[in-house]
């Protein structure tokens, strides 16, 4: 018991380095054939090392800590972005026997943890001293601060239904309908919320390469931006499996298809979640500012409370309320 | 909001639409039959006329013949293109009365010394593939044109 406390984080952080390596590959190719392209096919066969080569890269190059930065701020920004990341991956029920914690809060836990990473990202754009990554990092936490609310909020409906922040209950609670369907309100804000907190297309306003350089994370290179790169791509696992587990019925099997095993199965929802998130980027143009937070308030937030309220009306009418 | 997903489905369908991209450091990549490419030269044909050196706006041929000892005229002796200059603007090639030098779909001329962008005769002779076809038949339609 005690050698699998040990060996299971090691083995979960490969897992997730393999995923972020393809991920990016991936991302890279579907965007590719999107535009009628063939996306990388230069490194390896078929282009699989071409992420293995970029992180050589990035891990060869010099180390450069701008001269007039806050240098302390700066060497431990990376690190305070990346720990929640994959802290929060500790309470995700991968399967019926595969997970690393599972207490009573899994997903209040999520959520506080996440929201740290906002300083990470805030103290990597402000150590930095350039307009840019100021200017990116301050966007950031306004983006990131103000989509968390609706994401909270648009959960309350499960947490309503279920009656419980454990995640490994909210999965058992879906063995015969998914949350997908009568939580859809909730997951259509809850999906725009997390793209957001994600920072990806449309919502990419932090990184904005055409307004921004790249955002917060301008004056990092090498072994630090590798972290931040790394951060997002670890969250987007993150969030992919989340959002598996709390509206795709995590590892339940639809239409009784069990004889496959349930990591299988989450695993393909999971997939399904992080193919959609590159589609989405492949195909939306990046939202205007000033438009992102009147849509973040005055949209989604006011939608997602609407669900909370129908949620707990629905509850209490006899037929339909055995499905909420 | 209709509008998201026809987006979603447009790029959804590009997905499995054939590529529209070359292969090209691989597979050569063939160039229109009027390309303006790097010139073939043929000194048989040349008659030392000097047109081309003349006309040159950027003043990259240099040439020179040698006396024949039997019969009028020269023969081309050295011949060379400086490519650091030329701008392959096609004027050589057109002055040419007996299309001695003609254009070719060839374009690769990335080298990593400038000394070898001095292309002589003997590279300029050997340059003999994709030459343009509607040359010969343009001279002899020029010629008549201007008499």
């Amino acid at each position: 018991m005690n050698s699998w406390l040990l060996i299971g984080p090691v083995l979960l952080l490969l897992v997730v380095l393999l995923f972020v390596v393809y991920a990016i590959f991936f991302e890279r190719k579907v965007i590719g054939w999107a535009q009628n392209r063939i996306g990388p096919n230069r490194v390896g066969y078929w282009g699989l090392l071409q992420t293995v080569a970029d992180v050589l890269k990035l891990l060869f190059k010099e180390d450069v800590i701008p001269n007039k930065s806050d240098e302390l701020l700066f060497r431990i920004a990376p690190i305070i972005a990346f720990v929640p990341s994959f802290a929060v991956l500790a309470v995700i029920p991968f399967s019926d026997s595969i997970r690393f914690s599972d207490f009573a809060i899994g997903l209040l836990y999520y959520m506080a943890l996440s929201s740290i990473t906002i300083i990470g990202i805030l103290i990597g754009g402000w150590s930095s001293n350039n307009k840019y990554s100021l200017m990116g990092g301050m966007r950031s936490a306004a983006q990131m601060i103000s989509y968390e609310i609706p994401l909270v909020m648009s959960v309350v409906g499960i947490v309503l239904s279920v009656g419980s922040l454990n995640l490994t209950e909210i999965v058992e609670a879906q063995k015969d309908v998914w949350f997908i369907v009568p939580q859809f309100v909730g997951f259509v804000v809850f999906l725009i919320a997390a793209i957001s907190e994600l920072n990806r297309c449309p919502f990419d306003l932090p990184e904005a390469e055409s307004e921004l350089v790249a955002g917060y994370h301008v004056e990092y290179s090498g072994f630090r931006f590798a972290f931040f790169m790394l951060t997002e791509y670890v969250y987007m696992f993150a969030m992919a499996a989340l959002t598996t587990v709390l509206y795709l019925g995590g590892w339940n099997a639809p239409f009784g298809l069990t004889f496959i095993p349930p990591i299988i199965w989450f695993v393909l929802k999971f997939l399904l979640i992080v193919f959609f998130l590159f589609w989405l980027r492949a195909t939306m143009p990046r939202l205007r500012a000033d438009q992102l937070m009147q849509f973040s308030w005055k949209v989604l937030l006011p939608i997602a409370l609407l669900n909370i309220l129908l949620t707990c009306v629905l509850k209490e009418v006899p037929v339909i309320g055995a499905y909420f | 909001m209709l509008g998201l997903v026809k987006g979603l489905g447009v790029t959804l369908k590009n997905m499995t639409k054939p590529k529209v991209t070359y292969r090209y450091p691989d597979e050569p990549l063939l160039m229109p039959n009027r390309f303006r490419g790097i010139q073939h030269f043929d000194p048989e044909k040349c008659i030392v006329c000097n047109q081309c050196a003349r006309i040159c706006p950027t003043d990259c041929i240099t040439l020179s013949g040698k006396k024949q000892p039997e019969k009028k005229g020269k023969v081309i002796d050295t011949y060379t293109i400086n490519f650091e200059t030329c701008i392959l603007c096609d004027l050589c090639t057109e002055v040419c009365p007996t299309g001695a030098i003609t254009m070719t779909n060839n374009y690769e001329l990335a080298v990593y010394s400038r000394d070898e962008l001095f292309k002589d005769l003997e590279w300029l002779n050997q340059n003999n593939t994709h030459i343009r076809e509607e040359q010969s038949g343009n001279v002899a339609k020029r010629h008549g044109g201007k008499q």
